[in-house]
């Protein structure tokens, strides 16, 4: 009892593979502890000894010295053969279920085959359907599970035990003939807060069953809730064909099984998704959060309700839920200080599927934006250098901008250097943006270093003049692995070259626009359509993830030319692009910052362009912080830890940390995915950081679909429907062998032939000399 | 049979001799009932001296009737004769430490070898001095401890009693050695009785007998071995403590027994062939059977000798 009660200690792995090899796997340690009783006996034996006083002794020492060899040779093999004998005894009442190819437990089984079940845990099937023994539908899945390997034969059938949470796991991947076993590991499945991979659990469950080869008969079975989240979700596709595959691999209707479990009328509300209003979150300003709530099925009206930093905040809303409620907005919430909050919607609903009733969002509010400008042609008179412009346009200092599109430029805080100061002197990472602006040449060092500050999350924005080098930027922000130019600098442009006064914007503000310029759709005002350019560089775009936020009309053109609309934006060149380079961003800006080749510099929508360019590109910097079950935290090594990061859930349980290597030989901290939701929190030592983990939305979707709608989605998939109960008939009849009875008759022949031995070896012989003796 | 005659063969049982603890005693119980168990035709003597006439019974050596009294009375008479012999009958008793070996228990009382031989010694010398024999002595163990001459005085029978039942020193065995110094000593043909479990060096024996031939003794050997040292029935594991300064041996004696015994056989073996070729009547004894064996055996030989 106790080696039965301890098994369970042992590792998963370990647990899994005895369980998969014997019926009964604690004989199997007992034959082995039994194994060292014959060494005990034979070490007790030389210490237990009984003195003679001996006469014969000349004769006693020759046939010793004659037969030394022999005698240990018996000895070891009397002793060998009764290891052997007690381990198969052990063995025999463990009843191993035969070897890899499980031919033998087949033979030994009256019927055989392979069972798969696959088991949704995803956190739909956490619904409180409250049957019988059963809270959720899990509890039943459990249950049917475990009803229907109660029909099958012991050492005849084996199992196999999936889950379709997302993603798809084993609970026992490879078929064991241990029923015990499976038990044990259905009871194990832990209730996933994920979504399903029904299409991703089918083809490892098809996988399995044509490994199998050999195994004549297969079945499989589905336990699911049949939910519409489960069948018509993004893996449509991959679903129907899991299911063809499926049918090949299986057979028949008669071997596939599909319980559902779903409730025609259960339905559940849910928040599926919680967000600022805006990109950047300030000190300065208000801010506004959405909250997206839906309810799926008929249920009553729920209350919505908001918090802050686990604070209660005033603007309750009681909403009428249905799949297609309009976000609802929170409006106004001063923050005033910095760092990252914990924004919280709840819905206080009644439904029976309440994990999802609640969602969390971290924002990272900025009390500032700390902006670097390069000028590679800095002076002090005025805006006479090419940074001036860019300078008052983040900051402005006389004009109020506050009354103008953007509300958020006042929170940049620009700082202006010199080209030749940019280098080791200053460290990027405490910037959120820097500016290069007719920086004539760039050090490979420098270029390094901007190209790890972007790909960490960094914004680089590069503004033309005259002192830029084509050739130079093209071969340093371009060579190596540097993404930092959206494509190759061709030729400097000039309007005079070409016999023309001006370039223009394409831009015409009823047009569909960048999300950049949405602050000036509809303004015809704006300045843009009528800003003159007389030089820029032309861009050869080659980065794919390259966004054309504005481009040149055709030299010539302008918004009053007719041929202006009939262009074709390919043939164009790009003003401004925006590209991703890691976690980053690079903006390009094809012309000068200051008025030297562009007249719109000084025009009053050029700050409003400006903030706009940097506050759609620069990150708020909480993405990490919000993460989705079953995603790991990654911790950025721009946060200045003290400490090793140590990670707690919203229990205040430890969650493992682990240091991996990335590149350039940084150490990145990643925590093990994480299972559950709420706010866990993340401490460096100097800080501690809220991390939001939400459910996937797309899982409360609990409406469950009809079964040609099942069919259809599994690729008309041929199957034996089944509803929430094992079925009365019995699939199978219950009787059968396993392999002990086999072993048990080795461990006879082996009995008798350690008999002959020890009879051969004269073990067995003094009965017969003292009965002579007394005769 | 009467119950007497019973009564006195169960002396013949060394489990029965060991409670008796007078050798003296033993000897005659052990003679009379090896007597009374033997047809009524005791050996008288081979004599020439007529001493009485008894009737015939079936089984009777014809040889011995009274042809003259057939012929006077039709009754058929054996003659009897008083015995009268000039037989010089020296027994020789190994008392070293391996014949202190004894695994045959009466109760409180142990048999060794030694009692056993010491048994068949008195009985031989009760049987000689009986029939008016000269019997002497000689116990052995490295050196000849004590000798005795062969005499036919009354006293010799005390004497004789009284040295083997003392306790021997128990030490190391050198018959071959010992046989020479008794060959040497014994100035008459005799009759040499050696009891003893041979467990010595063969040639060294070999040479002693050879000596003993020479000098035209002839010889009887009695070969005295215990129940266990013939059946070696050892089971669990021993340590055996060799006697007389073997070393000791720590084994499973299961395992050994086979290669024992067959040491054991090719030994005696030996010493029977080395026996055969001087003409020596060798006779293997086990302490535990009855001493009538032995007593039989001599008579035989006797017997046989006299033809």
């Amino acid at each position: 009892m106790y080696v039965a009660a301890h098994l369970h200690c042992l590792p998963p792995t370990a647990y899994y593979l005895l369980a998969s090899a014997f019926i009964s796997p604690w004989f199997f340690w007992a034959g082995l502890v039994a194994v060292s009783i014959p060494i005990a006996v034979h070490l007790l034996n030389r210490r237990r000894f009984k003195t003679v006083k001996w006469a014969a002794m000349e004769y006693l020492l020759q046939a010793m010295r004659k037969n030394r060899r022999r005698l240990k040779f018996e000895q070891w093999l009397l002793l060998a053969v009764r290891c052997a004998l007690l381990l198969l005894i052990g063995l025999a009442l463990a009843r191993p279920l035969g070897c890899e190819n499980n031919t033998l437990a087949s033979l030994a089984g009256q019927r055989n085959g392979l069972h798969v079940f696959v088991i949704d845990n995803s956190y739909s099937m956490a619904y409180e359907a409250e049957r019988p023994g059963a809270r959720t539908h899990l509890d039943q899945a459990r249950l049917i599970a475990k009803g229907m390997m109660d029909r099958l034969v012991r050492g005849g059938e084996s199992v196999v035990i999936l889950t379709a949470g997302a993603p798809a796991a084993a609970v026992i991947g490879k078929p064991t003939y241990s029923l015990d076993a499976c038990h044990g590991a259905i009871d194990g499945i832990e209730q996933s807060y994920g979504a399903t991979d029904l299409a991703g659990a089918l083809a490892r469950a098809t996988d399995i069953a044509r490994g199998e080869s050999r195994q004549p008969n297969k079945f499989f079975y589905l336990i699911t809730d049949g939910t519409r989240s489960a069948f018509e979700g993004s893996s449509a596709e991959a679903l129907k064909a899991a299911g063809r595959d499926l049918q090949s691999a299986f057979g028949d209707a008669e071997h596939v099984h599909v319980f559902n479990l779903g409730r025609q009328n259960q339905w559940n509300q849910a928040i599926v998704d919680l967000k600022p209003a805006g990109n950047i979150i300030t000190t300065k300003f208000s801010a506004d959060f959405t909250a997206v709530a839906r309810g799926f099925g008929a249920g009553p009206d729920a209350i919505l309700q908001w918090q802050i930093d686990e604070k209660d905040v005033p603007g309750n809303a009681t909403l009428k839920l249905d799949a297609s409620t309009p976000p609802v907005m929170l409006a106004n919430r001063p923050l005033k200080e910095g760092g990252p909050h914990v924004v919280t919607a709840n819905l206080a609903g009644d439904d029976r599927l309440r994990i999802d009733n609640g969602r969390h969002r971290v924002i990272n509010v900025a009390s500032e934006i700390p902006v670097l400008i390069v000028d590679g042609d800095r002076s002090n008179q005025g805006l006479s250098g090419s940074s001036a412009f860019l300078a008052e346009a983040l900051l402005p200092s006389k004009r109020e901008v506050d009354s103008g599109p953007s509300r958020s430029s006042s929170a940049f805080t620009p700082r202006v250097i010199g080209d030749q100061d940019l280098g080791e002197r200053e460290v990027l990472s405490q910037y959120r943006a820097v500016i290069l602006t007719n920086v004539g040449r760039l050090p490979e060092n420098v270029a390094d270093q901007l190209q790890v500050y972007v790909e960490q999350g960094g914004v680089l924005a590069l503004f033309m003049g005259p002192k830029v080098d084509g050739d130079e930027y093209n071969r340093v922000l371009l060579g190596g692995k540097r993404q930092l130019l959206p494509g190759k600098l061709i030729e400097k442009i000039s309007a005079s070259a070409v016999n023309k006064d001006a370039f223009y914007f394409d831009f015409k503000p009823e047009a569909d626009l960048s999300t950049y310029l949405s602050v000036f759709k509809g303004e015809s005002n704006s300045g843009l359509g009528t800003a003159r350019v007389f030089q820029y560089w032309r861009l050869s775009v080659a980065n794919p993830t390259t966004e054309r936020v504005l481009n040149y009309l055709p030299a010539g053109q302008n918004l009053a030319s007719p041929a202006a609309s009939q262009q074709n934006d390919s043939a164009e060149d790009p003003a401004i692009t925006v590209h991703a380079a890691g976690k980053g961003r690079v903006i390009f800006f094809s012309t000068t910052a200051n008025a030297d080749w562009m007249s719109f510099s000084g025009k009053p929508m050029y700050p409003v362009l400006i903030q706009e360019l940097f506050s759609g590109s620069i990150s708020a910097g909480d993405a990490w912080m919000n993460i989705n079950v079953g995603d790991s935290v990654e911790v950025p090594t721009s946060l200045g830890m003290t400490a090793a990061p140590t990670l707690v859930d919203s229990g205040k349980r430890d969650v493992p940390v682990f240091a991996v290597s990335a590149a350039e030989k940084q150490t990145v901290y990643r925590s093990q995915p994480l299972r559950r939701p709420g706010v866990y929190r993340l401490s460096t030592g100097n800080q501690t950081y809220p991390i939001a983990v939400n459910l996937p939305p797309e899982e409360a979707d609990v409406r469950t679909i009809p079964d040609p709608a099942i069919r259809k989605a599994l690729g008309d998939l041929g199957y034996t429907v089944h509803e929430d109960q094992v079925p009365a008939e019995a699939l199978v009849a219950n009787t059968g062998r396993d392999l002990g009875w086999s072993i048990m008759f080795a461990v006879l022949l082996l009995a008798a032939f350690e008999c002959f031995v020890a009879m051969r070896f004269g073990h067995y012989r003094r009965n017969v000399a003292q009965s002579a003796l007394t005769a | 049979m009467s119950e007497t005659t019973t009564d006195y063969r169960k002396y013949l049982e060394p489990r029965t001799l060991a409670r008796i603890a007078s050798l003296d005693l033993r000897a005659r119980l052990v003679v009379e009932g090896l007597m009374s168990g033997m047809h009524r035709s005791p050996y008288q003597g081979i004599s020439v001296e007529f001493a009485q006439h008894r009737q015939y019974v079936p089984g009777d050596d014809i040889r011995h009737v009274d042809w003259k009294v057939f012929g006077r009375s039709d009754k058929i008479y054996l003659k009897q004769y008083q015995e009268e012999t000039n037989l010089q009958l020296v027994l020789v008793v190994d008392a070293s430490e391996s014949m202190g070996f004894g695994s045959v228990t009466a109760g409180s009382h142990s048999w060794t070898k030694y009692d056993h031989a010491t048994a068949i010694a008195a009985s031989l010398a009760y049987m000689a001095i009986q029939q008016q024999d000269s019997v002497g002595l000689a116990i052995f163990d490295q050196v000849l401890s004590r000798y005795f001459k062969p005499s036919n005085a009354p006293a010799q029978w005390k004497l004789v009693v009284q040295e083997l039942q003392q306790v021997p020193r128990w030490n190391k065995t050198n018959t071959g050695k010992i046989l020479d110094q008794i060959a040497e000593r014994l100035t008459h043909r005799s009759l040499v009785v050696i009891l003893s479990d041979f467990f010595d060096d063969l040639d060294s024996i070999k040479k002693g007998l050879r000596h003993m031939r020479y000098r035209k003794h002839e010889v009887m050997m009695f070969q005295v071995l215990d129940p266990q040292e013939v059946e070696f029935p050892f089971e669990e594991v021993t340590l055996f403590k060799g006697l007389e300064e073997l070393g000791e041996l720590l084994t499973e004696p299961r395992s050994l027994r086979e290669g024992y015994l067959e040491q054991l056989r090719l030994s005696t073996e030996q010493l029977r062939k080395t026996c055969r070729g001087m003409q020596i009547d060798l006779q293997r004894m086990n302490s535990g059977d009855s001493l009538d064996v032995a007593l039989s055996a001599f008579l035989a030989n006797r017997a046989a000798s006299i033809k």
